[in-house]
Parts: C-alpha cells; structure tokens; sequence
C-alpha cells in the first residue's frame, strides 16, 4: 500500500520528480524556469484561492516569488544532501569558550575566616594553658599547692553560681559535687568530666609549638571548636545524683599525678585538633602507591615512541602492517592502567612510524630480506657470542636505534670470533653486518627524505639538534684527548642534554636523533674486505688493504669511545697528526686520504661523521648539491647553518684542555658547514626556495668571516 | 550553542581546577544523569576520577587521600547534606560547584560548617539540565501541567533549568512565547525575572543580533508525540524507551545478561559502564558496540513486525498530513478490527483520528470508540482519548496545525502534493517546523508569539533557543537538526521538560487533566 499510494494532483502511480509544473506536469529543470512558466501560463489559477490578489499584478508577482522560494527551500530540507545550503551540523559547530560561572569563594572565605579565627584562638587559648599545667611537676607537690597553680592558669568560676551540670542538668549536692575544668574554668559534674592524660598533653603542647612557629601555619592549627554554640552536643539524659562512696573518697584524691581534669568540650576540641595533626603528616600507602604509579605511567608514555618504533622493526616484511597488531602487546603490558591516552599516542606513533616504514620497506626489498639482518645476532647469540660488556659498549646500547644496537652486537661477535678463530662464523657475521649495513642506508636514506620534508617546521628543534651535535662533537673529540677528559662527565652531561632533548621534542626529535647517531656510526664501521657495498659506492675512500682492516676493525671498534677505551690514542691534542688534518680542511675540502694509515683514517672520518658524514655514501651527491630527497644531512646542515658560532659550546669550555684542539675543531666544523650550506643553497636555489636561499647565504658569509678570523689566529 | 559541550566544558574544567591526584566526584541524583550524559567513564577516569558518590548516600567511606569534587544542585537537602558532610569531612579537600544560582545565606551556612577549612572552592557552574545531544536539551521532568498551568513546583525548577541553559550558552535572550499558553506566558515571565535579577551574570558581550529564547507549549501540537517514527534514535525511544541514552532492553525474549540495559550515546558511542553512577553491571567495552546495536536493530524489527508498526504508521500519517476523511476512518477501522495491532497503537489512532477531524461534520469519533471497547481496551485507554482532546483540541491550540487557511499555506499543501510523497511513512513534518522556518524568515506572527517586553528583533534570527513546555520529541530534534543543517548561520538549540514518545506522552496528557491516579503517581518510564 506505501508504495501504490496515489499522490493528489498527479492521478497516476507514476512518481513524477524534478520541478514539476503543479498544473501541466512538465518538468522544468529549476526553480527560475518553473516560475518563469507558471507565471506565464498559470498565473491566473494560483491566485484564485487568494482572490483579492487577483487584480494586483504587481503584489501578486511579490506574492507568487515568496511562494516559489518557500517551495525550493522545503525541497532543500527534504534532501538536503543534494541541495546543500551551507548550514552546520550541531556537531560541527565550532568551539565555544566555557559557560558562564560565578565565584563565591571570596563569600565563603569571609564567613569561614571569622570563624575560623574563633576556633583557633579558642584551641591555641587551651593549648597554652595546657602547657602552663604541664609546666611544674605534679607529682612531688601537695594538692594544694597544684591547685593553686591551676587556679592560677585560669580563673574558675565560683561554685554557688552553677547550681546545676551545664551539660546533664544534674544538681549539685554534696553527692554530685562540682568539679572544675583546669582549661576553661567551668564547672560539670564528674560524670560529665573528662580527663587529658599527660603524654596527650605533652604530644599537643609540643606538636603546637612546632606547628605555631612555622610560618603562616599557625592559622591552619584550628580545629573546631565544641565549646560554640552551633556545635552539636548529645545531651547526657537528666539524671539523679548517682554517687557513691568512691565520689567522697575521691574527693580526698583531688590531686591528678599524671593527668588533667577538663569539660568535654575542652576535651572534644583538643582531640580534633590532635587528630588533624596526626592526618597531616599521614599518607597513606596507597597515595605512595599511587604516585609511583604516576611516575611509571609518565615513564612509559616517554618511552612508547621507542617501543612502538623497536615493535614495527620486527614487522617490517609483514605485508600489512594494522594498528591492531601494534596495540595489541602494549595493551597486554597495560591493560590495567587506564590508558587511552597512551593508545592514542602510541596508535598516532605507529601511523606515523608506519608510513615511514613502508616507504622503507619498498628500499628494503630492493635491498634484500630485510629480516634476516634482524634474526642473524639472535642466531648468533644463540651460538654462545655474546656483546662485549666494556664501558663503551654499554654507552653505545643507549644509541636509540635498535639497529645501531644489532650492529653494535655483531661487531663484538665478529670480534670474538675472530680471537676464536672461527672462520665460518665470521664470514657469516660479516655477511650478517653487511646486510644491517644495507639496511641501515636504506633507512637513512628514507628517514632524511623524510626529513627534509619536515625541515619547514622544524625551527624549534633545532636548538637541542645543536646541544646534541655540540655534544657528539665533543665525543668525536675524545678518542683524541681521551687522556685528559673525565669520561664520566661528559657522559653525564651528555646524557642530560639527550634527556632534555627528549622531553622536550619527543616524536620529532627522534628520528633526526638517531639520523646523527648513524651517520656518526656508520663511519666507524670497520671496512670489510670487498664485500660491503657502502664502501664500494664510496668513491672517493679507498679501500683499505685487507690486513689492516682486519687489524683495524680488530683493535678499534665501531664506537669512537671503544677506541678511546680499549687503544688510547698516543699522541697529544696537538699532534702534528691532527694539524696535517686541520690543514686538509684548510683546502676546502676533505680530500683524498690514502697516504694516512687506517686509524688516521677513521679519525677523520669520525669526525666528519659527527659533524656531517660527509665521508658517507652519498657524500658525492651532497658535495654537488643535487640531491635535494636524498639527502640526510639536510637537517644537521640547516642546524649548524642557524647557529654558526657552535663555540659558544658549554662543553668546550668545560673539557677543552688544549685551545688548539678547539680551533682545530672549530675550523673543521665551520669548514663542513659552509661546504654543507653551499650545496645546501643550491638544493634551495633549485626548488625555488629564495627566502631560503637569501638565509642561508647570509649564513654562509657568516661563516666565511668567522673562518678567515679562524685561520688568521691559528697562523 | 552545543550544549553537550558546555556541560561538558563545565565538567572537564571543575576536574582540571581540582589539580592531580585521586578525585571522587561527588552528586546527586540530578547530577548523576546530567554528567552521565555527556561524560563516558573511561574518559572520566583518565582525569583521575576513581570514585562516584551520591552526597545522600550514607554510608560512605572515609578517604582522606581523595579530592571531592562537588557537583551538586542547589537544593535544600543538598545544602543540608553538604554543610553534615563538611562538619565530619571524608576527604581531603572539597571543590564545589552548585549548577545554579545559590543564595548568600546558603554559602554562609556552608562558610560556618567549614570548621576544618577542607573546602577549596565555591563556585557556580550552570549545568542543571540533561544534554541529550548537541543540539537538544532536556529536563527530565514530567508532570509539568495541571490543567492547563504549571504544576506549582515545577515552575521554579523549570526556570531554572532553562537559565542555566542560557548561562552554559552565554545568552542573554530576547524572549518570545506562545500567546495561546498561559504557561508559556508564565515561564517567559519567569525567565525574565532571573535575568533581571542576576544581571550581572547575564552580561555576556552582545551580539549583532541578540539571540532569541521561543517558548512553546506541547499543546499546540498534540499530533507529533502520537506519530511512529522512522528514525533510529526516535524509534528506539518510542518502542523501548531511551532513558538518558540508555535503553532498557530487559524485556526483549532471550536476551543475554550483557545487554540488559546499554547506551545509545551520540557522543560516544562505545559501552560506557553505566556501574560508575547507579551500579549497572559492567559491559563488554569493545564487542558491545556491535552486539548493541544488533540487538537494539534486532529488536527493533521484531516490534515493528509484531505490531504491524509499518500499517499503523502508513495510517498515522494519512491522519495527520492527508485530508481525505472517509479513507482515514476506514483505514482505522480497519486496523482496530486487526486484533494483532496493540491497544496502545489503537488508541492513538483513534486520538489522532480525534484530533484531526474533531470538527469534521461526520466525524465518526462515536462509533470508533464503540470499536475501541468492543476490543476490550482499558477504561483508562479510553478516558485518553477524551483527554487528548482537551490537551492539544481545536480549542487549546492556538495556532492551526491541521488545515491551512491562508493563501500562502494552502498553495503550500498544493506544492507538497505536485512533489508527490517520498516517503509514505515520513510525510509528516512537526509543526515546529514551519514555526522555525517563519521565525527564521522573520515571518512569525507577533500576535501569536509576542515578545517579552516592549523590544523586538529586526533582523532575521541566529541563535535560537526553542523550549516546548510538556516535552519536545526526537522527531523535532532531527526537524531542528536539519535546520540547522541547511540554514546558514542559524544555529537552533530545541529543548523540553522531557524528551517524549507516546507513552510518555499520555501520561503526560493524563496527569494533566487529573485523571484517575495520574498526577500524583511518579512516571515511571519515559
């Protein structure tokens, strides 16, 4: 029946749409057009209903738009998908500043004030009396004598004035007598006394003292009072004198040794304010608890970046790579913290992190397998190798990138195996190295693509990329000065400027992170004999003849603080070694190395690392400037571009023994970074960056300028 | 203008000024459902907030490591429960907020109970009504009308809802009500009065256009609340009851444990524990979502087939948007002879039949409430229908919500019928509608809406707060929905005394004209 019912007007089952002429049925294509002709040809027929009209053309013209754009704007309603007009979703409607509030603290804190300052002159009135009655020694002294004092204290008011217990009602005879509160001087009944034991009283005069002289602490002393009159008091039910013998025997005993006789009011406002005492310092394991748990959470969510990263490593050949499987562990880990802050960071993370594996994944199979250079140190390991436990073997466990680590690993393996003798192992491990080698440029080559790309909102970074070259230059340095340097130090310092780095740039810092730490290492890796492509691509560094590498790769390890540990550098900072390379530097460019030995070598090649690795792979294509993607020291160059004066390095000043080994330094440094802002304008010139371009050329006679005053005061 | 934000907001901010460290949230009953609404648990307890309580529930634990956060109405016993609370502190400090305004002597009476400084803060937020969606507000309350005026002590609360409405949107309005209602006269007076007096707090930075507050009164149009809806969130409510987001699902056959009760929350629509407020069970968080709605979609489309919902409608509809009298009393004949329609379905047929052709010279009302009874419907069924009638009959409504009589509308009707009927089953339109589309056009007419006060607004209208006295209806949400959706720069807020569906309609119209144990009985499900 719902889809047979017959529309009016149109007399057939025949559903009709478009903007239709009520009376002739055509359909008129828009609303213009259907006015138009029902102007023209019905005109007369609309207005019937509205006779007066009729006759008034011109109101009638008036009349009959209003109708038709009525008629359009319901259309648009009914479907308004197709006609949409511009209105706003409620759940789009932009942000709103929060409600209208109103304060009445300042009210409250008035009213609270004044009687607050009544409660606390009413318990510090006490306490001090307190004090006063605990001052002399009761117990070598006669009633008498104690009594006096009490009196003394505060004045007792007179016993024919209180003919009944103000607090039971109770009349006093000689059964039921009085007896006298030493705090405020009233008088109850002794069933409605009570009595302050002297450790109390010591605990409350002594915790008071305390508590009056620190500063504006005193205010917060005040407990309620009992003695006011909106305090709720139970009243004892009316009774008679119930007394006894012991009442009159008591009597003779008047004298209290070790406690003091108070109403319940007294008694009822000292032990609140014994009790709020007693909280303050009171926390409660689970707050302890609690707090740790804080502390972890906040750890973890520093660290989830890291992990998150480490987890997609592993993963890198699945073919895809879902959100679900990346939470999925970390969930485990954490299902019970309340955590979706922490998924929502960690699943931004792995977005991010993944569309950056996949670009290196598509490097990667070009490559190889890429998870075998993951799964070979765990095989290896299995076989009995394993990582060296030196110093510097630890420091370089905390380089971020896990890679690095593998690497790092292999080195030692191969080391070991090479002592052992184990011929098919190191061929193995070297193949094994090879492959993370591999798969190491494959990733900086995407990472600097990458890096570039962020470069633009990249100034607020750039600062702690400073303290971190500053500091890796300053590593760079030590396997030259290791003897002078307290190696410790400069760890701790440098750890410190990782820390801050990291709270401070988390997710962006990162990446350009471990982009620098590679480009340090993967200068320091030894040259294996013929079988690493890196160093074949590597045009301009010679390959070592085999025996040395072997001696070197034997002797030096990957790790500049290896070399620094293991073979101390003979010569002084300001050998003539390190000068012939300041001289190098000098002409410009880094040029052919073959007459120095294999630790010369890599010396060099360190240092060039730390700054800018020009030593490494693509070196060629940076030197020349046209390689605007591939280019991974974009970000390091753009840095030092920005800050030309890298002497104002507070660890220069702290561990530089030799301020010859500082220009040295310095030169060098200056020299890579004009080279590297050379090339780098002209990627800019090229992708018609001018502003950039104009910047970075100011920047570059900067640093000329600095450099001619370099070498006027080392010659 | 979204005011599940503005609750929102409120909430975030009152937990954010607390500072770190475990909270427990303190409220009552009211506030209970009004953080609820827009506040799921998960996200409620990344803010540190482990613990729920009711101010009036006795026997709470002493926790002195806990940060109260107080959200709490103003009321008498709030403030009774609060200063006892304050007198013996369970927890470490106090942060209260009052959803409305509260009176100097009150604030001295919580002052003076503050012996132990514990209260950091005192302040008012004016979250004092449900946020059901962004653009649709309710108070919850029902019972609102005897007679034909304001149940005594409701008026006030209403007020004060809808001020702090105004407040949580930062509007200071131009008020425009319904002539025809005297309780909407009252209401607008009312409002009027709270702005007048708190003028300090409703002096927000004016607008180009001020904003305009329209109080309507549900008896104009008695039809919307009778009519099936065809939208989700409208037919839930009208076939299983949406309460605050929730639906009960307990008396669906074969239901698991699971999803007994669950929520339908546009705000978020995941299973969020309700246990943190009034101790449902826990829910399966991520699977929920889809068994839920499977549920409720399984559910849904068993009643529908059970009681022929798809007939009735189609005839509901005749009712209300054609105008062919004897092919509607013959389609509900029809379906009253139809033993499998159910008699709440029966009887708002022949109340919609009541209600359109009151007036018709044959109306046929008699002879269908001779079939009414012959089907065995209740007495109390059959009473409805002559309430109905007085509630929202020719003689209330002011203005016509049936037939047209003026040129402009009758060319309308005949627009409507050359566009042929899209959808059999959605052809009626509220009349909220065409009250918003001439508001909006600058078209509604000052004799049957005037304005509070001798000023008027030139300009065409922006934001618009829309109150419906007696209860608006999910179908009227989604009218203003799309609304808001297709004119630019209008933003309209509707909300009510409740949100309703027949039922609750009919006890509505039922306590209003003091039939039976109407009035003084509690509504039990909306």
């Amino acid at each position: 029946m719902a889809s047979s019912y017959p529309p009016p007007f149109e007399g057939s089952a025949e559903v009709k749409e478009g903007f239709l002429c009520p009376l002739c049925l055509k359909d008129l294509q828009s609303f213009y057009q259907l006015q138009d002709h029902y102007e023209e040809e019905h005109s007369g027929d609309s207005h019937h209903v509205g006779g007066q009209i009729k006759s008034l053309v011109q109101k009638a013209k008036k009349a009959k738009d209003k109708l038709l754009k009525r008629d359009g704007d319901e259309r648009t309603e009914t479907s308004y998908e197709s006609f949409y007009y511009g209105g706003v979703d409620p759940y789009m409607w932009e942000p709103q500043e929060l409600g209208a509030t109103r304060s009445h603290l300042d009210l409250f804190k008035k009213h609270r004030a004044a009687r607050i300052d009544h409660y606390v002159i009413e318990v510090n009135k006490r306490i001090i009396r307190l004090e006063k009655l605990t001052s002399f020694d009761r117990t070598n002294m006669d009633a008498g004598k104690i009594r006096a004092l009490e009196k003394s204290v505060v004045p007792w008011v007179s016993d024919h004035d209180v003919p009944f217990c103000p607090d039971c009602g109770g009349k006093f005879n000689i059964r039921n007598r009085r007896h006298h509160c030493r705090l405020c001087g009233s008088i109850m009944c002794r069933k409605c006394m009570d009595f302050v034991p002297l450790p109390l009283a010591c605990k409350l005069t002594s915790s008071t003292r305390e508590a009056l002289f620190v500063p504006g602490s005193p205010g917060k002393g005040g407990s309620p009072s009992a003695g006011g009159p909106a305090a709720p008091q139970q009243q004892l039910p009316r009774r008679g004198s119930i007394s006894s013998l012991s009442s009159v025997s008591s009597v003779l005993e008047e004298k209290d040794e070790d406690r003091i006789r108070c109403c319940r009011h007294c008694m009822e406002a000292l032990l609140r304010h014994q009790h709020k005492l007693e909280e303050k310092d009171h926390v409660p394991d689970i707050v302890k608890l609690y707090e740790r748990l804080r502390i972890c959470m906040d750890k973890v969510d520093e660290k989830a970046p890291e992990y998150i990263r480490m987890h997609l490593k592993e993963m890198v050949t699945k073919p895809l790579l879902t959100l679900g499987t990346v939470r999925f562990p970390m969930e485990q880990c954490l299902l019970l913290l309340p955590f979706s802050f922490f998924h929502l960071q960690a699943a931004l993370e792995s977005q991010k992190r993944h569309s950056e594996i996949d670009k290196n994944r598509t490097t990667l199979n070009a490559n190889g397998d890429a998870l075998r250079p993951a799964g070979g140190p765990r095989m290896t390991k299995a076989g009995g190798w394993l990582p060296l436990s030196d110093t510097a073997h630890s420091r370089s466990r905390e380089l971020d990138d896990p890679l690095l680590q593998q690497i790092d690993n292999i080195e030692s393996f191969l080391k070991q195996a090479r002592a052992a003798n184990r011929t098919d192992e190191i061929a193995m491990l070297e193949e094994n190295l090879r492959q993370l080698q591999d798969e190491f440029d494959a990733q900086q080559t995407s990472r600097a693509i990458e890096l570039s790309q962020q470069l633009a909102d990249e100034e607020s970074l750039q600062q702690s990329q400073i303290q971190y070259l500053q500091k890796k230059k300053l590593e760079g340095k030590m396997p030259i000065r290791a003897q002078t340097l307290d190696f410790g130090e400069v760890r701790n310092a440098a750890e410190c400027t990782e820390k801050e780095f990291d709270s401070r740039e988390n997710l962006n810092a990162s990446p350009v992170l471990s982009t620098l730490l590679k480009t340090q290492s993967i200068k320091s890796f030894p040259r294996l004999p013929g079988n690493s492509p890196p160093l074949q691509r590597d045009e301009r560094a010679p390959t070592p003849p085999a025996g040395e590498t072997q001696n070197s790769s034997g002797t030096a390890s990957l790790n500049p603080f290896d070399e620094a540990d293991s073979t101390p550098i003979e010569e002084d900072p300001t050998n003539p070694f390190s000068e012939e390379i300041q001289k190098e530097h000098s002409q410009v460019l880094s040029t052919q190395n073959k007459e120095y030995n294999p630790f010369e070598d890599e010396e060099d090649e360190e240092k060039e690392g730390n700054n800018s690795g020009s030593g490494n792979p693509f070196e060629d294509e940076d030197d020349n400037g046209n390689d605007n993607q591939g280019n991974p020291f974009k970000t390091p160059n753009k840095t030092l571009n920005k800050t030309p004066a890298a002497s104002t390095n507070p660890f220069d000043d702290d561990h530089n023994e030799g301020p010859a080994t500082d220009d040295i330094i310095e030169e060098e440094l200056l020299l890579q970074q004009i080279d590297n802002i050379r090339a780098y304008i002209f990627d800019a010139k090229l992708s018609g960056r001018t502003d950039e371009v104009e910047l970075l050329s100011q920047n570059l006679r900067e640093l000329q300028r600095t450099l001619q005053q370099q070498k006027r005061k080392t010659h | 203008m979204n005011v599940t934000l503005a609750v929102k907001q409120y909430v975030s901010k009152m937990i954010e000024s607390s500072g770190p460290g475990m909270k427990v949230l303190l409220m009552d009953k009211e506030t209970t459902s009004i953080v609820s609404m827009v506040y799921t648990q998960s996200e409620i307890l990344q803010k540190e907030v482990y613990l729920f309580e009711r101010i009036d529930s006795q026997n709470r634990e002493n926790m002195k490591h806990l940060k109260a956060i107080c959200f709490l109405r103003p009321t008498k016993e709030n403030v009774e429960n609060l200063i006892q609370e304050l007198h013996r502190p369970k927890y470490s400090v106090y942060f209260i907020y009052f959803s409305n305004v509260i009176s100097k002597s009150e604030v001295k009476a919580l002052a003076e109970a503050d012996e132990q400084e514990v209260v950091a803060e005192v302040q008012e937020f004016y979250g004092d009504f449900i946020a059901v969606n962004p653009h649709l507000f309710s108070l919850n309350l029902q019972g609102v009308v005897r007679g034909r005026s304001w149940e005594p002590t409701i008026l006030p609360r209403v007020t004060q809802g809808l001020t702090s409405v105004l407040l949580a949107l930062k509007k200071c309005p131009m008020i425009r009500y319904q002539l025809s209602s005297d309780m909407a006269k009252r209401l607008a007076e009312s409002v009027k009065q709270i702005i007048t007096k708190e003028y300090e707090l409703f002096d927000f930075r004016k607008t180009e256009v001020p904003p305009l507050l329209l109080i309507l009164d549900r008896s104009d149009d008695a039809i919307t609340p009778l009519l099936n809806q065809w939208t989700y969130q409208a037919m839930v409510h009208e076939l299983l009851g949406l309460n605050n987001n929730r639906i009960d699902l307990s008396r669906v056959p074969g239901i698991s444990k699971d999803l007994r009760e669950v929520v339908l929350s546009a705000e978020n629509d995941e299973f969020y524990a309700n246990a943190f407020v009034d101790n449902y069970p826990q829910f399966k968080k991520m699977s929920g979502t889809v068994s839920k709605h499977v549920t409720v979609v399984g559910e849904l489309s068993r009643l529908v087939s059970e009681r022929q919902l798809m007939e009735v409608s189609e005839v509901e509809q005749e009712l209300a948007c054609q105008n062919d009298h004897s092919s509607a009393q013959q389609n509900v004949r029809r379906l009253l002879q139809n033993p499998r329609v159910a008699e709440l379905d029966a009887v708002r047929l022949v109340m919609l039949y009541a209600l359109r052709y009151e007036r018709h010279s044959s109306s046929m009302l008699p002879s269908l409430m001779d079939e009414l009874n012959r089907r065995g419907v209740s007495e109390k069924h059959c009473k409805m229908v002559q309430a109905m009638i007085d509630y929202g009959g020719k003689r209330v409504r002011g203005t016509d919500l049936i037939t047209a009589t003026d040129a402009v509308a009758i060319t309308k009707q005949f627009f409507k019928g050359l566009k042929g009927v899209e959808n059999v089953y959605t052809q009626h339109q509220p009349l909220l509608h065409d009250t918003l589309d001439q508001l909006i056009k600058g078209r509604l007419k000052d004799s049957q809406f005037p304005y509070l006060g001798p000023s008027s607004l030139r300009d065409r209208p922006q934001d618009i707060i829309v109150f419906i006295i007696g209860g608006a209806t999910y179908e009227e949400a989604l009218t203003v929905y799309n609304l808001n959706r297709t004119m630019p720069g209008v933003r309209i807020v509707l909300g009510g005394t409740t949100i309703h569906n027949t039922k609750s309609f009919l006890e509505e119209v039922t306590s209003a004209a003091g039939l039976g144990h109407g009035s003084s009985r509690p509504p039990t499900r909306r």
